[in-house]
């Protein structure tokens, strides 16, 4: 053990090593002098939300937030504040008119940023906040909050580049999508194999209930994959097909009985087969509420129900719009309220038509 | 008629001798605004002099609410709220609540993150012990060296954490079925770099520490815990294993993949404070070997379980508890899904913290009032955890 007081000698003897080590040896030396020095903050690292938009010159317009309001919903400690913006004839205008967030109760965590379908609220890594209030001045509103999608960029350069590759790449997916509907090719009796989502124009099958379109089961796609094609592929051959007078006329209007399962052509498993994908004219977030559903008055419940809800597939509710009515109208949801971008509106509407419907 | 006042007799305080002269005893109220208590705790001392006749700790001021705020919001909603029960160990509180979820949903959890959450967790444990130990000896006067060196360690550690999870404290890293984001392989050099500097720095720590005569003067044989009463009053973590009790969740449950990773439980025989400064010492160099082996063989792979979904996440009725070993001791979380399973019916939370205290008194009883901060260290408590 040695003599007494060793073990003090010894630990003098470290407490020497690190107060002469802290002039030279950088392991030990480890203090910045804030103001003046500062430490580079790390590419993850998170202070606040902010909002993305897209263009400088008008960022109101180009902001990514469609005001659905999933992240008011989700945050835990409710420090967002959430108004659509709405125009004098009260048309939803699909972006937020009032977006608040306060700083003092927000705990960063982050959980907005991960709910939000849009990749419109990020984290941004600004730590200099101090304010000289404690009360409307720890506020954020709108102006403070938008900020440029350059910015983003330059502070999350790997995150950013990785948002902006998937929203390339869904504009181009949605495109493609838009432009078969747009064109209304005559497509029908896709052959079996031909089950890429790019329209394939085929001559119309004269026999309709004979082109009802099977996915091979060996292909490659997850069960919604499958059911979203057999779906896709459904609308379209039902959309080419009036010509041909065997299967129902387009969008299932003429279809007389009012409720779904009735009304789907026999044929098709997959709901989406109300009415043929993209052909929904009520499908559009600036219509207003009565607009939408007069455009989808002679359609069937799950048209209607689709109608009444805000059409910003912000899949809030776990659905996009069109499912989220099929999953009403078929009874697999019960909850009418999970809209929340139509707020009571279309929870009350949505009442409203089960009930008329006769199935609340 | 007076007698003598013997030095034995002066200590043995509870059968004072007939016909002794009565001194008065006072009562002090230590916190809950004292730097010694570690937050907002207050405890009752009844002292004879300076020698403690009875203590009676007193909680409840940081109380949050944190169980009845996590009966109202969604499973995924109180993850960030579990970082900020033991602010120390954001790491392991949210491991204990996603493993707890996982359990009750049936998640199973992709190899690689698990590895990811083992290190994270043994990451965690060594910054929460070397600071404990420094503020262990800033109650004891020694002012600032043992703390600021293990807080300068404990920064490099923090920094890895706020470039992986982008927080440095408050973490939110795991999620149900994985982690949030993963390790990029800078990170893991970076884990790999910090692990291999560390033992340098315990080498130095235990030479400043350890063999120290104040130190030992001022910690061995005080603040006994015996093992029974370590047991029965369900006492867990470090402060079990220094009274002898041989019991650690990781070589228990085996949750995580601790199952294949090689070990030791370190254990103390007296349970005095010195046990409980130096059964962390050893923890801590068997996390070093944990985090070789896990850096070592961490395989590639998804970060979380892809079937698990962020929002509209339910979970059918049932209940479970998950529980990990936190630094601080057993970290459990009790939950109950009801119908709708959109968040829990019940949530509870078992603290370490909060359990570990409850002996504070019998630790005290018959020491100085000078010893009572030191026990009260060496428990190792959070008021976060503490008061919930």
């Amino acid at each position: 053990m040695g003599f007494i007081g060793k073990g003090l000698f010894e630990g003098m003897v470290v407490t020497a090593r690190n107060f002469v080590g802290s002039y030279f040896d950088k392991e030990r030396l480890v203090t910045v002098q804030y103001p003046e020095e500062r430490v580079q903050t790390p590419e993850n690292s998170r202070t606040f939300p902010f909002l993305v938009y897209d263009d400088d010159k008008d960022p109101v317009a180009t902001m990514r937030c469609v005001a659905c309001k999933i992240c008011e919903t989700e945050c835990p400690p409710q420090c967002i504040y959430i108004v659509m913006d709405r125009d004098e004839k009260g048309k939803p205008r699909q972006r937020p008119k009032v977006f608040d967030i306060d700083t003092s109760v927000c705990m960063q965590c982050q959980i907005c940023v991960e709910v939000c379908p849009f990749e419109a609220i990020k984290m941004d890594n600004d730590y200099e906040k101090s304010q000289y209030g404690r009360f409307d001045e720890l506020v954020e509103h709108l102006p403070d909050l938008l900020k440029s999608n350059e910015y983003y960029s330059k502070i999350k350069p790997t995150e950013a580049s990785a948002v902006d590759a998937k929203l390339k790449a869904e504009k181009e997916k949605k495109a493609k999508k838009a432009a078969p509907a747009a064109a209304a090719k005559p497509a029908a009796a896709v052959a079996p194999k031909a089950v890429a989502p790019a329209p394939t124009p085929a001559t119309a099958a004269a026999s309709a209930p004979a082109a009802k379109l099977v996915i091979p089961d060996d292909a490659p796609f997850s069960p919604e994959q499958r059911q979203w094609l057999s779906g896709f592929l459904s609308a379209v051959s039902v959309g080419a097909a009036p010509a041909t007078g065997a299967a129902p006329s387009t969008p299932a209007q003429a279809v007389t009985p009012p409720t779904t399962s009735a009304a789907a052509p026999a044929a098709e498993p997959a709901p989406t087969a109300a009415a043929p994908a993209g052909n929904w004219p009520w499908h559009d977030p600036g219509l207003g509420m009565q607009q939408r559903l007069d455009l989808a008055k002679s359609a069937l419940l799950a048209d209607k129900l689709m109608a009444a809800m805000a059409q910003t597939d912000c899949h809030a509710c776990g659905y996009d719009c069109r499912g989220y009515a099929d999953a009403i109208a078929g009874g697999a949801e019960s909850d009418l309220s999970l809209c929340l971008p139509g707020e009571a509106e279309t929870a009350n509407m949505l009442k409203k038509l089960m009930e008329e419907a006769g199935k609340a | 008629m007076i007698q003598p006042l013997t030095e034995e007799k002066r200590f043995t305080l509870t059968q004072r001798p007939e016909g002794l002269i009565e001194t008065q005893t006072l009562e002090v109220s230590i916190g809950p605004q004292h730097p010694s208590t570690h937050g907002v705790f207050r405890m009752d001392c009844v002292l004879d002099g300076e020698t403690v006749v009875a203590l009676k700790p007193v909680m409840g001021y940081l109380h949050r609410n944190h169980e009845q705020l996590a009966e109202r919001m969604a499973w995924l909603g109180s993850m960030p709220y579990t970082d900020r029960l033991d602010y120390f160990n954001s790491m392991t509180n949210n491991w204990a609540y996603a493993l707890a979820v996982e359990k009750l949903a049936g998640i199973k959890v992709p190899e690689h993150a698990e590895y990811v959450r083992v290190i994270m967790a043994e990451l965690t444990r060594i910054l929460n012990h070397s600071c404990v130990i420094g503020f262990m000896l800033q109650d004891l006067g020694a002012w600032g060296t043992p703390l600021l060196y293990a807080f300068r360690e404990r920064e490099k550690i923090l920094d890895l954490f706020e470039a992986v999870s982008g927080s440095r404290m408050m973490c939110n890293y795991m999620r149900f079925g994985g982690v949030r984001v993963d390790m990029t392989e800078k990170d893991l050099a970076v884990a790999r770099d910090i692990i291999s500097r560390f033992p340098r720095f315990l080498d130095e720590f235990e030479k400043l520490l350890t063999t120290n005569e104040v130190l030992l003067a001022r910690t061995q044989r005080v603040g006994i815990l015996p093992k029974e009463l370590a047991i029965n009053a369900s006492i867990s973590g470090p402060m079990a294993r220094a009274s002898g009790v041989e019991y650690d969740i990781r070589k228990v449950d085996r949750y995580g993949v601790y199952g294949r990773i090689d070990f030791r439980v370190p254990v103390g025989d007296i349970g005095d404070v010195y046990d409980r400064y130096y059964i962390r010492v050893l923890e801590m160099r068997e996390s070093i070997k944990i985090l070789q082996q896990a850096l070592r063989d961490i395989p590639a792979g998804p970060h979380v379980a892809p079937e698990v979904k962020l929002r509209n996440f339910k979970i059918p009725p049932g209940d479970g508890y998950g529980r990990v070993e936190a630094p601080k001791g057993e970290l459990g979380f009790y939950l109950v899904s009801d119908e709708g399973g959109k968040q829990p019916y019940r949530y509870h939370v078992r603290p370490p913290s909060f359990i570990n205290l409850t002996t504070l008194e019998d630790m005290c009883l018959g020491h100085k009032v000078a010893d009572v901060v030191i026990i009260l260290g060496s428990i190792d408590i959070v008021l976060g955890e503490v008061d919930r």
